[in-house]
């Protein structure tokens, strides 16, 4: 299926304000993706109103976030069930340096309703980094029932390559996201011990804007979702 | 100057073993940078406490690691450098603090 896992609603300050649910959702459908996710950074509030459009709409989701650890490395949970997702907040609560937005500088935080109302503001600044480390934040993605997928890992800001000069052997994480094929035939290259066949493998957009929305470029086979969520 | 010396004139706490010879000084918290950047014999000051130091003071050679600022250090870092045979130190002040210790040490 045609899909796009990385994408911002208007919780994200850096995202654009018309990144409501029913435009990420209707703009998706429009696109004919079949599978989207909305990740917001440090937080799973917008995903009920994400789950309530995308049933009216008719698209299917995976309920997500994008966490970044402390050591500043930016990763995905994606989550087959919208309770499970909703488990991860009071811990992501519990890990947050509690920073407060400026919203003239940083941007809204808005939590949107099924309507595209605003029902309330965050007033914490959501990017930041978490208190806790990678392997942990990995590890509480699994304790809810969710998959982690190493973001951007080649980007030049909050990849794990970055940050951290590579994607260590041991850990625990169920996928990686490139931003193009010439990406994953680096990342290859660079960590001899990762073996492709066994890798689900995703290109995403990180859409912070509507237009910025994945094409149906990138096709995610049936047997990789069903080995990721069931 | 040897690592052994270093602990004697900062007081710095030794976790783990080895003694190399100290050639200068890096400080950092970007892997991917300090990969890039780090030189041989180098003391090498960081708060980062993911488990992939030890690899990136192998792979530079580094004379030791000094983990600054009184971050904890977990128990895994201390196994693998005992390993590798790459010193590891704690200390309590800040980078910028620990750097003008080894300013003064001569480096």
């Amino acid at each position: 299926m045609f899909y796009d896992l990385h994408m911002h609603s208007c919780l994200s300050p850096c995202a654009d304000d018309e990144m409501t649910p029913n435009n990420i959702c209707n703009m998706a459908l429009i696109k004919g993706l079949e599978l989207i996710a909305v990740t917001d950074h440090n937080s799973v509030r917008q995903q009920p109103a994400i789950d309530k459009v995308a049933k009216a709409v008719g698209i299917r989701v995976l309920y997500g976030c994008e966490l970044e650890s402390s050591e500043a490395v930016h990763c995905l949970g994606l989550f087959a069930r919208l309770e499970d997702n909703q488990k991860l907040q009071p811990w992501i609560d519990s890990q947050m340096p509690g920073i407060p937005n400026k919203p003239d500088y940083y941007g809204k935080q808005q939590i949107m309703n099924e309507f595209d109302q605003e029902i309330g503001i965050e007033d914490q600044l959501l990017i930041v980094s978490l208190n806790a480390s990678l392997d942990e934040v990995i590890d509480e993605i699994h304790r809810c029932g969710g998959k982690a997928v190493l973001a951007h890992v080649l980007d030049r800001k909050n990849s794990i390559t970055h940050e951290l000069g590579f994607i260590p052997e041991d850990l625990k994480y169920d996928g990686i996201e490139v931003k193009s094929e010439e990406q994953r035939q680096l990342v290859l290259k660079l960590h001899p011990w990762i073996k492709d066949e066994e890798t689900v493998w995703f290109i995403d957009s990180d859409a912070h804007r509507l237009t910025d929305i994945s094409e149906p470029d990138h096709w995610l086979r049936d047997s990789d979702f069903r080995k990721l969520w069931g | 100057m040897k690592v052994s010396e270093l602990v004697e004139k900062t007081g710095w706490v030794r976790k783990t073993g080895g003694d190399n010879e100290i050639t200068g000084v890096y400080c950092g918290d970007l892997l991917s940078w300090v990969m890039g950047r780090g030189e041989p014999g180098q003391v090498w000051i960081t708060v980062q406490i993911h488990r992939n130091i030890v690899a990136v003071a192998s792979l530079r050679e580094f004379s030791c690691i000094v983990i600054a600022d009184g971050a904890e250090i977990p128990a895994e870092i201390l196994e693998k450098a005992e390993e590798e045979n790459i010193p590891v130190l704690a200390a309590d002040k800040p980078v910028f603090d620990l750097a003008k210790q080894m300013v003064a040490l001569g480096f």
